[in-house]
Order: C-alpha cells, then structure tokens, then sequence
C-alpha cells in the first residue's frame, strides 16, 4: 500500500507551536492478504503470531532528531540525535470490534531509554465502507528515554535560561485518538484523525515544557492510500 | 560513506531482481515439462458460519458438514477440463480428511522453517506415484473484519452499526507438486474475483442478497458457492500459467 498523507502535529514534543508535515504512507503485506486495523500512533510492525484475534511480533519506531536551532524555544538545549526504539507488540480483539494493543520498545541512538505504549481502539463500521474508531492512550518512557528531551544540565541550563531539571522517567503522557476512514473501492481508502495527548508526571513539569512549551499535545492528520498487488514470482 | 551504500543497495537489488528472474525461469521451465498430473482436491466437507464486525461477546464461528453437496468432485472435474488441453489429467486416489486436516502455524516462521505439508502427504497418501506433478487444491485463509479468520467455503454475516452485510466465500490454495521430487514448484491463493465490491475478503467471495431459508435454500447455497468456484478456477490456473489466462 502506498500513499500520502499530511500531519499538523506539534513542533517537538512539549511544544506549543505546531506545523504542519507531508508524511508518506507505505505499507508491505502478503499478496492477497486483507489490511488490518491501524491506529495513527502504532509503530510499524510485522505480525509473526497470528491466531485470528490475538497477534504479536517485532515492533519498529523512528524518532526523528530534535535540532536546537530550528526552534527558539530549544535553543542552548543542545541537538537531539535520531532515535531508534525497536521491540515487539501485542494485539488483542476481545471482540471484532475492540482493539487492545500494547508495544514495549528499546531505544537506540538519540536515546537509549525503554518506551511502553498501550492503547485501545473501539473500531465501528457504520457501514461496510465508513468507520470511525475512538479510544484511550497511555506511555510509559524510563528515565533514559525521557532525560535527552526534557532534563536541562547546568551547562544547557547556563546556554538556555532554563533552571537545571532532572527529568525522570515514569507515567509519560495520557491521551485520546480518534480516526475516521472511508474505503472508495477495494483499491482507495480516504482517513483522518486527531490524537490529543497530556503530558505527565516529569516531562510535564519539565521547564522546557512550563515554561516555553504546553503539556497539552494535539494531532491532526488525514491521507490517502492506494493498495496494489506485486508478485515477485 | 554514501556512494558505498548506494551502491550496495544497488547491488542487494539486482541480488534481488536476477533470483527473481532464476526463480521464474526455473518454475516455468519445470511446468513446461509437465506432461501427467493428478488433481487433489480437499475443501468442501465443511462449510463455516462466521458472525463479524458489531458482535457480541462469545461470538464463535461454527461449521457445518456440506460433504453431500460434492465439491471436491466438481473441482477436481473443473480442473480436469480446464488442464486436458495441455497435460494428461489422470485420477488419482487420497484420503481427503488428511489433506484437509492440514493447517498453517499462527507462528508465520514456523511455516518458513518446517518446509510445506503437503509434500509429504503426496509422497505418501496419494496413488498412484509416479505422474510429474500433482495438483493439490485445499482450504486458504482470510481475515475478515478485524480479529476474525475466516477459511475454504463459509457464509458470513459482517454486522456494521447502520447495515448487516451477508457474504459466502470460497477460498482456496493450488499448489503444483512435483512427483519425483516432492518440491512445491507453484503455489498461489485464489484471488477476489472482480474489483468491484467492498467486502474486504482474500479470495473469491460475493455478497448474500436473499436469505438462505425455507426449502431448496442449501441447493441455492451450493449453486452460489459452486459459482464463485467455477468463476475463479480458471482465473487462479491461468495466474499459475496452467492454462492460457482468462
């Protein structure tokens, strides 16, 4: 499947500006094979166990860098490098129509942290080409995960104007999402959503966050996605 | 340091495409050889009753003996007018309840790893040996709605918030055996048949527009299955390149 799609999401974690992003929509699956249920926020994935309502496999997710000069409220904070968090999901239908998932991910690179993710999504066909889905959010991220972005030391506290925090990790945000997608035939399928997310405990009380940012993060999104068939016999 | 990787992904990608180019080679040359085949067929003893979308707690397919209604023997008769043209079909003998006992792993590299079933059920539950390759006709597997599998014949009811949707399936997987080696040369599942619909199934399938009730209701169910059967066959054997593409 591939398609495009665009993002109005904040300029950065604890960011109170927003901007807008093209965000490309590329998915693999097995020739044949029905797409499944995705909310916006799941990170890519491969499902290697599959028993109908319970699946589960390798779990993939990349954080881009986070450079100090492209936002005034970053700056003497030092860059961020690019993130890698690589770990598994489970997935859970109770029922057809009730999505339970969770990811637990190691980062890489600009952090080294651990990353929990849990959701669940009611997912309603209204009919059999419209449906809206809706639930909660929750993430977890460990101190390793959290310190890069929100913690300030005495030099980029020095270079900021920021007070030195040390940011812990612990409960990271609790959130809301929900999408609505629209399949036109078997080939185009039409989607939007918005996701808010507050952040918690040490990143919200961050003074990256206090004081130049908001706790409050919200994202809004739509695309198009075209699906085809490619054999390699 | 990016010239260096541009060019092994150059090279990983013409890897790529020259094995994808053997392996094409290989198979079409080992079908060209094929001068007898067997025909096994194995989905039809058992039809699925499957509830999904808005459904309540407990919802469990369930399934019905359709063996009365002859489906093998009408594929396996398909396949043999269908493939006469161009190899010499000749009856074969198998226990069907073993071939059609056969399942995939949940753990997709369990399947990778433990090679296919089948092979070792052609070497020995089918007589006789000995013809170039066997064509084995089972159950496949589809997902519908989320959380849900469905597989081989089965009516469906998809329970959205403003409609219900009934649906009947017929999905199913040829494989092309060689006799000597046992090695699967082809497999394929057959496709959705047309592009027009919207029910999201992996294989061919069509909407329900009256109810299966009252008398002759299991004639009319078996005509329709029996419909999305003979439509399909010769689409899924010309994809393999069986038989000249409908």
């Amino acid at each position: 499947m591939v398609g495009i799609g665009g993002e109005y999401t904040p300029d950065f974690v604890g960011s109170k500006n927003s901007k807008f992003l093209p965000i490309p929509i590329f998915t693999i699956r097995r020739a044949g094979s029905i797409d499944q249920f995705r909310g916006p926020r799941d990170s890519a994935s491969i499902a290697l166990l599959d028993v109908g309502n319970f699946r589960a496999g390798p779990a993939f997710k990349y954080v881009s860098s986070r450079k100090s000069d492209k936002y005034s409220e970053l700056t003497g904070l030092g860059n961020v490098d690019t993130a890698y968090e690589l770990g598994g999901f489970v997935e859970y239908y109770p029922v057809d129509w009730l999505r339970l998932r969770s990811e637990l991910r190691q980062g890489f690179g600009g952090h080294t942290g651990t990353v929990a993710d849990v959701s669940a999504d009611v997912i309603v066909p209204l009919i059999q080409r419209l449906t809206i889905s809706a639930g909660p959010r929750f993430t977890w991220k460990s101190t390793n995960a959290t310190a890069p972005y929100f913690g300030v030391d005495a030099t980029q506290a020095l270079a900021s104007g920021l007070p030195v925090y040390d940011a812990r990790g612990g409960a990271h945000s609790v959130g809301f999402g929900s999408q609505i997608s629209y399949r036109i035939n078997p080939q185009w399928e039409v989607h939007a959503y918005v996701e808010y997310e507050k952040l918690l405990g040490d990143v919200a009380d961050s003074p990256l966050v206090k004081l130049r940012g908001s706790s409050n993060q919200t994202t809004v999104g739509l695309g198009a996605s075209y699906s085809f068939d490619f054999r390699i016999r | 340091m990016r010239r260096t990787a541009f060019l092994w992904i150059g090279l990983a990608a013409a890897c790529v495409a020259l094995g994808a180019a053997a392996a094409f080679e290989t198979r079409a040359s080992r079908i060209q050889a094929i001068k007898t085949v067997g025909i096994v067929s194995a989905i039809g003893e058992e039809m699925s009753l499957t509830r999904a979308g808005l459904t309540g707690l407990g919802n469990v397919a369930q399934s019905a003996s359709i063996s009365a209604w002859g489906l093998d023997e009408l594929i396996v008769q398909q396949v043999t007018r269908l493939l006469s043209g161009r190899f010499r079909v000749q009856p074969v003998n198998y226990r069907r309840a073993a071939f059609a006992a056969v399942r995939d792993s949940a753990v997709a590299p369990v399947n990778l790893l433990r090679g296919d079933p089948f092979k070792e059920l052609v070497r020995s539950d089918i007589a006789p040996q000995g013809l170039d390759a066997y064509i084995v006709i089972t159950r496949a597997r589809s997902k519908l709605g989320n959380g849900r599998n469905v597989e081989g014949v089965g009516l469906a009811e998809y329970r959205t918030l403003l409609a219900d949707y009934g649906l009947i399936h017929a999905l199913y997987e040829v494989r092309v055996i060689d006799g000597k080696t046992f090695d699967v040369i082809e497999k394929r599942a057959a496709a959705p048949l047309d592009n027009t619909g919207t029910v999201r199934i992996a294989g061919p399938s069509g909407p329900v527009n009256e109810t299966f009730g009252g008398p002759a209701s299991g004639e009319r169910l078996r005509a329709a299955i029996a419909d999305l059967i003979t439509r399909s066959l010769p689409v899924t054997l010309g994809d393999m390149h069986l038989i000249d593409g409908q």
